[in-house]
């Protein structure tokens, strides 16, 4: 258990550079995730942590002390890898035994820890299994109790849950939080899926083509993200194109004035206004003169929620509720009506526009 | 379905059991030097094969070459293999054809480019002559070392390729783990490799183990006329000798000396792999 410190991370290929910078602090006891879209380096960075490839530039530094050139098996980082890698010629509590084999443990004590870590895991009645007598998510589990037992310094994940399916996901998910924070790990988990970052994670680093875009909390992440990218990777948001006509006012490209907050960027002209589809308050009716109207694109319901893509001027804009119930009259708004729309103008963020954007949201 | 199998046992049939059970009765037969073959039912071609010290030693000679060969073959095959398997897959078709060419060789021209490299005019004498390391030629042809290189070097890609199917099918990132976990590179061989690796062990030294126990021009061109193997012998009796019920008695211990010890080593391999 130990402090992370990756300084100007840095990994070259001939032909590419997978990862072009990364420095990131992950506190003792934190779990970090990094997330972005495919081949931004997130797998490239982790592996760069436990050793398996050697960095191009740049140190990784467990608790104060520069591992950069230490070899794999003296780094002490505890892996569980996507495919869980299990050793499929011995039994779920031998595998479990091996870290602790390797560190000398002796027998007495090893066969105490190995209990002790199957059991946090839930799996001590099939310690005598094989691993292809296991369900994927049983073997999800040896994997991680077979990393935990060592008390590695340092915990790393890489999308330990893309194999499992949705309703096991959500389950693992919770398990993986919990064990983490009881074990007090310094953890840094790799992952495509916002969802699983934003729920799991104390702090985020989002990735983009091998740099850093944003690190932060999820909740810094979603409320005020950085960039453009940040705000359509972490969460839906709607990205409206203008300019600044005046403080608190914008001018999207096809001339509609839209409330935002008076908090800009320094650049005024080429701005992009970030808005999450949940701050768009729909209300059927005229409304007053000078409310924002709308005409009413498509209603897509997913049962709790209700999303309304609308039309606004050229402006495409959506807007998403709770669903409405049976006898709210937004219940029965049809593709070609028209609903009035407000914000609070401090939630319409204003966010430099990007002569490259992501290209995978 | 059933029927898609028919002309293939047919095949089987007429050519492999037919005669063997042909063979086996021809084995129980008996020889007269005036005669020939004398229809009868006797065991005394086993007997006397099973008790002669002549043919002892050369079943002898034969198991002993055959192991050290096998031996020989996975030692030196694992690097090999290993190397092969975890070869980036562009490179790789292009080894697997490289380890697959000496096969184009016949054993027969191949042993004579081993005679003119091993005789006493050969390669390498000459060379050791020029630099002066020797004075007199070394015998090397001829001799049981000459045979062992010769045939090891004939099963050496059965083995090569039969191994690196079952490395490939190891998944690298378990020796990832291992490694993660603490393991050196050689405890991560030893623990996760080797382990995972002795399906193929098993499966190649079968496959190589038969091909020595049947090795013929090898021996015969290699060993030279005082080295004797099963199969020369058993073709000495058959073409030269004309006793057909001896040399097919030859053969089925010859037979059955290699199924007992394929069998044997194939279960305490795969019993270890289980344990
Ligand atoms: N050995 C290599 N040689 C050359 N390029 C590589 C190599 N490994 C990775 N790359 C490249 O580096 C980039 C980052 O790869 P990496 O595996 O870290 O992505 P990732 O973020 O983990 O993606 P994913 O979400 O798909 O797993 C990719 O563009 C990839 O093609
Ligand atoms: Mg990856």
């Amino acid at each position: 258990m130990s402090t992370l410190v990756l300084d100007r991370l840095r990994k070259r290929y001939d032909r590419t550079t997978a990862v072009e910078r990364v420095d990131l602090t992950a506190k003792q006891g934190e779990l970090v995730a990094l997330l972005g879209p495919s081949g931004c380096g997130k797998t490239t960075t982790l592996r760069m942590v436990a050793g398996f490839i050697a960095p191009t530039d740049g140190r990784v530094l467990i608790g104060d002390r520069d591992v950069t050139q230490v070899p794999v098996h003296l780094r002490n980082t505890g892996m569980v890898f996507q495919a869980y890698a299990l050793f499929q010629h011995m039994t779920v509590a031998q595998n479990v035994a091996f870290g602790l084999e390797m560190r000398r443990v002796e027998r007495a004590e090893r066969e105490k820890r190995v209990a002790e870590a199957l059991r946090l895991v839930r799996l001590d009645h099939l310690a005598d299994r094989m691993p292809r007598q296991l369900s994927g998510g049983q073997q999800q589990r040896v994997a991680l109790a077979r990393a935990l037992v060592v008390n590695p310094a340092v915990f790393l994940l890489d999308e330990p849950l893309s194999n499992l399916d949705a309703k096991l996901r959500a389950e693992v998910r919770m398990e993986i939080r919990a064990l983490q924070q009881r074990l007090g790990l310094t953890t840094l988990i790799v992952t495509h899926d916002q969802e699983e970052a934003l729920t799991m994670a104390d702090r985020l680093v989002v990735m983009e083509r091998g740099r850093v875009r944003q690190i932060g909390t999820p909740e810094e992440l979603y409320e005020n993200p950085a960039d453009v990218f940040v705000a359509s990777f972490v969460g839906n948001c709607n990205l409206v194109a203008g300019t600044l006509e005046r403080p608190g006012s914008f001018r999207t490209q096809s001339g509609t004035l839209l409330p935002c907050t008076s908090e800009a960027p320094a650049a005024n002209d080429g701005l992009v206004l970030a808005l999450r589809p949940e701050r768009v308050t729909v209300t059927p009716g005229e409304g007053a003169p000078g409310d924002i109207r709308a005409q009413v694109t498509a209603v897509t319901y997913l049962g709790a929620q209700t999303e309304y893509h609308l039309d606004l001027n050229g402006t495409t804009l959506r807007a998403s509720r709770s669903t409405p119930l049976h006898d709210d009259p937004l219940r029965r708004i049809a593709p070609g009506e028209k609903l009035t729309l407000s914000w609070d103008a401090a939630s319409a963020r204003l966010l430099p526009a990007e002569t490259e954007t992501g290209d995978e949201t | 379905m059933a029927a898609l199998v028919l002309p293939a046992a047919l095949l089987v049939f007429t050519l492999l059991v037919a005669p063997m059970a042909l063979l086996a009765r021809i084995s129980l037969n008996h020889y007269s030097p005036t005669e020939l073959m004398v229809e009868a039912f006797t065991a005394e071609n086993y007997i006397r094969a099973v008790a002669d010290p002549y043919y002892q030693q050369v079943l002898a000679t034969t198991l002993g070459v055959a192991f050290l060969c096998t031996v020989l073959t996975v030692l030196l095959g694992f690097p090999a293999a290993y190397w092969l398997a975890r070869m980036e897959s562009n490179r790789k078709s292009i080894a697997t054809i490289l380890t697959l060419l000496p096969l184009l060789v016949g054993n027969v021209v191949r042993s004579a480019g081993w005679m003119a490299l091993l005789g006493n005019e050969g390669g390498i004498n000459a060379a050791l002559r020029a630099l002066h390391l020797t004075s007199g030629p070394l015998q090397l042809l001829y001799t049981p070392g000459a045979v062992i290189v010769g045939i090891t070097a004939v099963v050496l890609p059965y083995m090569v390729l039969t191994l690196a199917a079952v490395i490939e099918s190891i998944p690298r990132q378990a020796e990832e783990a291992a490694a993660n976990l603490g393991a050196t590179a050689s405890t991560v061989f030893r623990r996760v490799v080797l382990p995972l690796s002795l399906p193929g062990v098993a499966a190649g030294s079968v496959l190589v183990f038969i091909l020595c126990m049947n090795a013929y021009a090898t021996p015969l061109l290699l060993g030279g006329p005082q080295f004797k193997m099963m199969a020369p012998a058993v073709y000495d009796q058959f073409v030269r000798g004309n006793n057909w019920p001896f040399g097919a008695a030859l053969a089925f211990i010859l037979l059955v000396a290699t199924l007992v010890l394929t069998v044997i080593g194939s279960m305490a391999l795969s019993r270890r792999y289980r344990g």
